[in-house]
């Protein structure tokens, strides 16, 4: 067992686990407010494609970081003015937005970078280099989880306390919280609640596409066709697992992270003598997540006025 | 009627053709040419030596079978109310389903295709079960548990298809061939992969009709979906409707699953696409959930898909073309037609 359970493999959950909780942090900005996002998945994608693109043409990972940024923030105005102006149905948009990111994002790809990859240039980017620990590289905890960390990692762990501590302790997190609870009372009350609902879907768009640009800059250092391969949907897994809440949210990510973690270690070798089918530990978030909408795991409740805008 | 059906409809159109032109010309690709192409691959006029009217028509009424049943899945879902982003799912469970009562031994061989339709349906409708019932028992919204149950769909029909149910014969991940009987018969002799599971999907969509505008179970199904509250107030079940609703729309999606399997495919294989069962919801939004409008917006984007195809096997020009105009006519579709109507200020 041993070989299996060390530092390496919880310092790759916690790698893995990183888009993952930025996303669900972007969910929880624009659920919260009660704008569903189902277009994480498409801001993740295009976030990806935008950081690869960026980084590609200036050789600067932190330009790369800032175009898919500016790419999330457009696609998330385009969620709040579907869902705020023309009033749609929040699923519908984010079904268009999703199919809009994968369409766009595979046509740019083989316009733009696979013809340079065929012309024999590179398509590899200049990446985020791992922070270094310095002194701390002495502690084994820290350094088996933490040893070649990027520094998006770092913040995707302390996003979620500041979440946390904005959304209990400001009058902004007051404000979301009677936004997502119910709009009529927050708008009688004087709560700018359009804007609340702007600001927060805008806030997803930035940290999904953070994630994207995570992909990119931090992990792989190239773009690949749909390579968001369904992160969007276990960050959302994750925020309802975590019952909208960013600890719960981000221990959720960690865990989902772990299972992706543990699939890519395990590939075929035998647990106590027992062949774990990697299929199935795949499918673990996703069941766990049925479990708990069953409410087997305890009550799971929404914020009241989720997709009633 | 001008101002509600004529223009939108004209600029829908124009923000397609706009669409495709800027695709077009952003690839680099000549216009007119292009154009043609396209043209060519949705009709196959103008004819070639290598591309007539019936590869055209083969690859359209192929896409167009699978279109039709994903998007009324999709749509009569919507008319109770319920969004079943779950199609893609249930059309992989069905799919699976009837690849496997297709490959068993023994079956009557008249009964072997009805069997087999059925056995995907009835996988559909049960993959589409348990999300139904999160929804009307514990309030769990239907799109997220529909969500997961696509990717549990993924994850167990690859694991059964490469350890569980894999063909003995080969190392490939993919079932046996079904039985000669549990195949449907292809539409023409020189066609490839559309068959008479067209007929069966345009069937349904007329019989679909009939039902949700026709009967007391519509009427009553149409209202659970307008306003719940006052269905509930005026005795209509709307929970029992929910159920039905769904039951329906996931054996619809596994229906199109077991006729790729028993029309096309003739087994079930590693990266069976699921894909369409996505597409349903871009064809029931275009159709306003209206099953005889589903049978033009199916033929509508399996169309554009051929023709973008053909571009793609022409030009090379990226076949996502397609993908990039359908998101565009959501996008005018939510824009134009689907605005809730303000209430509250």
């Amino acid at each position: 067992m041993g070989e299996i359970f060390d530092g390496q493999l919880f310092g790759a959950a916690i790698r893995q686990a990183t888009p993952l909780i930025l996303a669900a942090l972007g969910g929880l900005m624009s659920e919260r407010v009660g704008v569903i996002n189902i277009g994480l998945e498409g801001k993740i994608l295009m976030g990806a494609f935008a950081a690869a693109l960026g980084a590609l043409l200036t050789g600067s990972p932190m330009i790369g970081l800032a175009c898919a940024i500016l790419v999330g923030l457009t696609l998330a105005l385009l969620h709040a003015v579907a869902t705020q102006e023309w009033r749609t149905d929040h699923i519908v948009s984010g079904v268009a937005i999703n199919l809009l990111a994968l369409g766009l994002s595979t046509y740019l790809f083989r316009q733009i970078i696979v013809p340079r990859e065929e012309a024999g240039e590179t398509s590899v980017v200049s990446m985020f280099s791992p922070m270094s620990l310095g002194g701390l590289e002495n502690l084994p905890i820290l350094n088996a989880l933490f040893k070649d960390q990027s520094w998006l990692t770092l913040f995707a762990l302390a996003l979620p306390f500041i979440l946390l501590a904005l959304l209990t302790r400001t009058r902004w997190g007051l404000r979301v919280y009677a936004v997502g609870n119910d709009s009529v009372k927050a708008r009688t009350m004087g709560v700018p609640v359009k804007r609340m609902r702007y600001l927060g879907v805008l806030w997803s768009g930035v940290f999904a596409s953070m994630a994207g640009a995570f992909l990119v800059l931090a992990a792989t250092g190239q773009f690949r066709e749909n390579m968001s391969a369904g992160r969007g949907f276990i960050a959302l897994a994750a925020l309802i697992f975590g019952r909208w809440h960013p600890l719960g949210a981000t221990g959720a990510a960690l865990g989902f992270g772990f299972f992706e973690a543990l699939q890519m270690r395990l590939q075929g070798q035998p647990v106590f003598g027992v062949q774990l089918p990697t299929d199935l530990l795949l499918m673990l978030p996703y069941l766990l997540t049925v479990v708990a909408l069953m409410g087997l795991l305890g009550k799971m409740k929404p914020p009241s006025d989720l997709g009633n805008s | 009627m001008l101002r509600t059906r004529v223009l939108p409809a004209l600029l829908g159109a124009a923000i397609v053709l706009t669409a495709l032109t800027l695709l077009i010309a952003a690839a680099g690709k000549p216009l007119g040419e292009s154009f043609q192409i396209i043209l060519q691959g949705a009709t196959g006029y103008p004819r070639t030596d290598a591309y007539g009217p019936e590869d055209a028509w083969d690859a359209v009424l192929h896409d167009m079978t699978l279109l039709l049943l994903t998007g009324l899945a999709v749509a009569v879902a919507l008319q109770a109310g319920l969004f079943n982003i779950g199609a893609a799912g249930q059309l992989l469970i069905g799919a699976l389903a009837a690849a496997w009562a297709g490959a068993l031994q023994g079956v009557p061989s008249g009964m072997h295709l009805p069997t087999a339709l059925l056995a995907g349906a009835m996988a559909g409708a049960l993959w589409a079960f348990i999300p139904v019932w999160l929804k009307v028992r514990r309030g769990a919204h239907e799109v997220i548990s529909t969500i997961m149950f696509n990717y549990i769909a993924l994850y167990l029909t690859h694991w059964l298809v490469t350890e569980r149910l894999k063909d003995p014969a080969g190392d490939a991940p993919q079932t046996a061939m079904i039985a000669d009987p549990a195949r449907l018969p292809l539409l023409r002799e020189d066609f490839l992969q559309a068959s008479w599971g067209l007929g069966i999907a345009v069937l349904i969509a007329l019989g679909l009709w009939l039902t949700l505008y026709r009967t007391v179970w519509g009427y009553e199904t149409r209202a659970t979906g307008a306003n719940r509250d006052a269905a509930d107030a005026a005795g209509v079940p709307t929970a029992q409707r929910m159920v039905e609703a769904m039951l329906l729309s996931g054996a619809l999606a596994g229906l199109a699953g077991a006729i790729e399997v028993c029309g096309t495919q003739y087994r079930f294989f590693e990266g069976f696409p699921g894909e369409y069962g996505f597409d349903g919801i871009a064809v029931a939004l275009l159709a306003g959930n209206h099953p005889a409008l589903a049978l033009l917006s199916a033929w509508l984007m399996s169309a554009l898909r051929s023709g973008a195809y053909h571009l793609h096997a022409e030009t090379g020009a990226p076949k996502e073309i397609a993908v990039v105009v359908q998101a565009a006519l959501i996008l005018y579709m939510v824009a134009v037609y689907l605005r809730k109507r303000r209430v509250e200020g």
